[in-house]
């Protein structure tokens, strides 16, 4: 009843509303204040949220574990289809087995010898050709097998039929006349021909060419194979001691190792010209190399020795020769590796040693994203499905499937901010190339450029607008005519409103040619305006009293605009006499010749200058704000004191408004830093690292803006375009804080004025 | 104290302002602010090494006139002066005249003390530093002597180097006319030097006016009687922008010559 009473507002006295008044107001203002915090936190959190899975570390979990069926033999090979559900496993009997991934439960089983009088004595997979292996036989000849699986819909249901097919003939192929068998193989094929290199038992090395003669062969998975080849068999270098053999995917080098980690490498491209290009030695003495395999795309090669080093090398073109270069080396496992599987579609591979250690790296990235030791009965082999998010264990007695996340293996703080020694690449560099037509491609992530652009765009930008805008704001402020001010500042001010959208067409479509028609005009405008502008103030001076008398203390200003106008008018209409007379007719070619400095359309000047009038207004209200609340007992106090005007404003009034101008800056900064539209229309958005006014950039903000929309959403690309732009907001963040730090200790300093 | 002061109007008494040496004399001065004029044709010549006090009640132009002398009001727009004020003779409106020149001639202090935000030695050098001085050794006599000449040497000699913002009220205004005084200017002008402070720094400030015109020509605008009456040899009193009397002090507060001053003096209105 007394709340009541209370509440009853007639009753309320002046006093209680105003209380109520008071705290109503400062409650919105606390809530206003706070939800802005809020609001940036969580944008904060959510790129956070997006970007967390870039770094997260893979997950293995067993899915199943089932018996070996040992009466076909050891298994040589394991390999799993596309959708997981069907796995096969070559036999040192000669079998191709297919069994069901969730239940073991075998499926079919293929009997590769059954024609041939032989035992297989070698066998490797051709990586880099679909789901085909080779086997080495006992009587110096190789089989050429692939397996298949066909998938059909009956009834609306996925059914998979497996497959074995024979690419180059069910008979096999005769590589050594002399019959002995085969140590090592290797194969490698395209639409014209296919090359196999074997070792022989008494360490010859041969290499037996298929040639095509009609066709429809050797395209992939096609079943049937009714090509017709014509067969060379060739003699390669002898090398004592060879154990492994690679051939890379254009046939034209092969690569032939030796136990001790010597690799000859071998020029094969022209059948009758076989060279040897060099030797070069992979590990270290007493070391002994227990994995030779390619990666993706089949130019690196990993070595994998008994110490546990896992390596990567690939060639280095040098003079046009291309030299087997270490790149890598990876983080070292603890016992021999015994294998190494690659992934199929990005450059990771995984790699499991004799103590049953499994890791799970990304080559280009150098990161290890798993590392775990399965401590069951030892790993002998292990397969990797396509998709890689499925491995098969192996061993004598048992196979175990489990199921791998692994998102984004990619990413790693080198990946972003250091240079990369990219494949094909003559040396390690800052590259971002986030996609291609090409499916072989490596997209590369470098952030460098970007982050380089982004700050070349701004420093131009600030470049051309730090001057204006201050002196603009010191003149407005200081020494402009009160009602002259009261025109100017509002105008400037609202320009702060023009689209910045606008502002990067006009850059885009008409400014940046201009330049280009007007470039010597344009430059030499640094030089005619300032001396055009102090010879009329010469003239103005001289002029009688009674004429300068007309205009009043602090509009002189005015008087500058035709002249500016005129100067920029002559400027540019001397521009041709100019650029023949200086420049030989054409300044590109100029620079281009003289200073080796290539000219793009659209530069860092075009967006220096379009940046630059998006940026002045914001730093000239700042600033000038600053300036004119300098108090006027200051600068009275230096006049009475017998400062000039100008020695007051230098000594005084900058000095006193700098905490305001040096904001105004960092405020322009922040504001060049993140702007998007203009950098976007007006860059020409080339990630290159090359700080010449004349070439173009790609920033930050703009990147983000022209690949978010062709993004696949949760991919590894949309998560680094989010981080772009977590890395965006730290920037516009920490040039917002150090300004507001920087300008409490300054204000600090002049307080209590 | 009290005393000694006392003891100074009591012998300056027998001062006759035609025996003085003139340092600033004001002919027919007509001061118009746009169309409102402030100042009515004023005629009167400053006595060297001597406190001149202008009285009068708020809005009488007693600032204004005080403004001229140093041409303060130039910066005013609008204003408009006829007439001359003649610096030892030479007119300070002629043709010619460097400002800035003039102004160190004649410094000034303001009401409210404003000290630059540097350093106290830099506020104290600022005015040697325009001149272009960069002898170290010759600024740092000048600091310490104008320091002591405004009586402040002793409270500010171990933080020369701190933010001069973090002395006192009393104490900024004294490093204003230390500052003032540093580049030894003939005449001091001093606009309501007190009004802004404590009953303290007030004597203080009285009592430095005191040694000051030993050495510079002092003229002070307060609106403090009593304090014009301590510290002044010569009173002008100024009425709706004329000057009614200007004389001897003592003779001013005493027996002053016009019914207008009477009144004032006795607080009729003011």
């Amino acid at each position: 009843m007394q709340l009541l009473n209370q509440l009853n507002f007639s009753r309320l006295s002046r006093s209680q509303i105003r209380t109520f008044k008071d705290k109503l107001m400062a409650f919105n203002m606390a809530v206003g204040g706070i939800g802005v915090i809020i609001a940036i936190v969580l944008i904060f959190f959510y790129l956070v949220y997006i970007v967390y899975p870039l770094f997260k570390s893979a997950d293995i979990s067993k899915i199943n574990q089932f018996p070996v069926n040992a009466q076909y033999g050891q298994t040589l090979h394991l390999a799993i289809e596309e959708q997981n559900k069907i796995a096969v496993q070559y036999t040192s009997e000669g079998y191709a087995l297919f069994f069901d991934t969730q239940t073991g439960k075998q499926i079919k089983q293929v009997s590769l010898l059954a024609n041939h009088k032989a035992e297989v004595t070698s066998f490797k997979i051709s990586q880099l050709v679909n789901d085909t292996v080779i086997l080495g036989l006992s009587n110096g000849r190789a089989l050429i097998v692939k397996h298949y699986f066909s998938i059909s819909y009956p009834d609306d249901k996925m059914h998979i039929e497996p497959k074995i097919i024979y690419p180059v003939g069910e008979q096999s192929i005769l590589v050594d006349n002399k019959k002995q068998p085969l140590v090592d193989v290797a194969y490698q094929q395209d639409d014209e021909q296919a090359t196999i290199i074997a070792i022989t038992k008494d360490s010859r090395i041969l290499m037996a060419l298929l040639q095509k003669e009609s066709s429809g062969l050797l395209e992939e998975d096609d079943e049937e194979s009714t090509a017709e080849f014509t067969q060379t068999i060739i003699a390669l270098p002898q090398i004592q001691d060879a154990s492994s053999v690679l051939i890379e995917p254009q046939q034209r080098i092969a690569y032939i190792a030796k136990k001790s980690g010597e690799v000859t490498v071998v020029d094969i491209s022209e059948a009758d010209n076989i060279n040897v290009i060099e030797k070069v030695n992979l590990l270290k003495d007493n070391q002994i190399l227990t994995s030779f395999t390619f990666l993706t795309g089949g130019i690196s090669i990993l070595v994998g020795n008994n110490e546990g080093e896992i390596a990567q090398w690939f060639p280095v073109k040098k003079d046009n020769i291309p030299y087997l270069t270490f790149i890598r080396s990876f983080n070292q496992q603890q016992s021999s590796i015994i294998d190494i599987e690659t992934e199929q579609r990005r450059k990771g591979f995984i790699s499991v040693t004799n103590e049953g250690q499994i890791s799970i790296f990304n080559s280009t990235a150098k990161r290890e994203v798993l590392n775990t030791i399965i401590p069951e009965t030892p790993i002998q082999h292990i397969a990797l499905s396509p998709r890689a998010d499925f491995l098969i264990t192996a061993n004598d007695k048992e196979i175990t499937t489990w199921h791998i996340e692994n998102e984004h293996p990619e990413v790693s703080w080198a990946i972003l901010w250091e240079q990369i020694w990219y494949e094909s690449y003559s040396e390690p560099e800052y590259t971002w190339q986030s996609s291609s037509a090409d499916n072989d491609f490596e997209p590369k992530y470098s952030f460098m450029p970007l982050a380089f652009g982004t700050l070349k765009a701004a420093f131009y930008a600030m470049l051309f607008a730090i001057p204006l805008a201050l002196m603009g704001a010191i003149y407005t402020a200081y020494f402009m005519a009160p009602k002259m001010r009261a025109v100017v500042k509002p105008t400037i001010e609202i320009m702060e409103a023009l689209p910045t959208v606008i502002l990067g067409f006009l850059a885009g479509l008409w400014l940046a040619p201009f330049l280009e028609k007007n470039l010597v005009g344009v430059f030499s405008l640094l030089i005619v305006m300032p001396i055009g502008i102090l010879l009329f103030s010469f003239a103005w001076q001289a002029l009688p009293k009674k004429i300068r008398a007309q205009v009043p203390d602090g509009w002189h200003a005015a008087l500058l605009i035709p002249v500016i106008f005129f100067l920029g008018w002559l400027a540019l209409s001397l521009s041709p006499q100019l650029e023949s007379l200086f420049f030989n007719g054409n300044i590109q070619l100029w620079l281009k010749t003289s200073l080796g400095l290539d000219f793009d359309q659209r530069n860092a000047l075009v967006v220096g200058i379009a940046m630059g009038v998006a940026v002045i207004p914001t730093i000239f209200s700042i600033a000038e704000d600053a300036i004119f609340s300098v108090p006027k007992h200051l600068t009275f106090g230096s006049l009475a004191l017998g400062a000039t005007p100008w020695q007051t404003l230098i000594r005084v009034v900058i000095l006193t408004a700098s905490p305001g101008i040096f904001s105004a800056v960092m405020i322009g900064m922040g504001r060049a830093v993140g702007e998007t539209m203009i950098v976007l229309m007006a860059t020409g958005n080339t990630p290159v690292m090359d700080f010449s006014i004349f070439q173009g950039m790609r920033t930050l903000s703009a990147n983000i803006a022209v690949e978010v929309p062709e993004a696949e959403v949760a991919s590894t690309h949309y998560r680094i375009l989010f981080l772009a732009a977590l890395v965006l907001f730290l920037f516009t963040f920490i040039f917002n804080t150090a300004a507001e730090i920087v300008r409490h200790r300054l204000r600090k300093k002049y307080s209590s004025l | 104290m009290e005393n000694t002061l006392t003891q100074n109007i009591i012998t300056d008494t027998t001062n006759k302002l035609s025996d003085e040496k003139e340092c600033l004399k004001v002919n027919n001065l007509n001061l118009h602010y746009g169309d409102k004029q402030a100042l009515f044709d004023i005629n009167l010549s400053i006595p060297e090494k001597r406190v001149s006090a202008f009285i009068g009640p708020s809005g009488c132009g007693k600032s204004t006139l005080l403004r001229c002398f140093n041409r303060m009001n130039d910066l005013v727009d609008n204003c408009h002066i006829d007439g001359s004020i003649e610096l030892n003779g030479e007119n300070i409106f002629a043709k010619g005249v460097d400002v800035a020149n003039l102004r160190q001639k004649i410094g000034m202090v303001f009401q409210k003390p404003n000290p630059f935000p540097k350093s106290v030695y830099e506020n104290v050098a600022y005015g040697l530093r325009l001149q272009g001085e960069s002898n170290r050794r010759k600024m740092d006599e000048v600091v310490e002597k104008s320091l002591k000449g405004a009586a402040l040497w002793d409270e500010v000699k171990d933080r020369l180097h701190d933010s001069a913002l973090g002395l006192s009220g009393g104490q900024q205004q004294r490093l204003v006319i230390a500052r003032a005084i540093a580049i030894e200017p003939e005449v001091l002008l001093l606009d309501e030097p007190a009004s802004a402070l404590d009953p303290i720094s007030t004597l203080k400030i009285e009592e430095l006016i005191h040694e000051l015109k030993q050495n510079y020509t002092i003229v002070i605008v307060t609106h403090n009687m009593q304090q014009a009456a301590r510290v002044s040899d010569y009173t002008a009193f100024l009425y709706m922008g004329k000057l009614i009397e200007f004389d001897n002090t003592n003779q001013i507060f005493t027996n002053p010559s016009t019914k207008q001053t009477e009144d004032y003096i006795t607080g009729r209105y003011g």
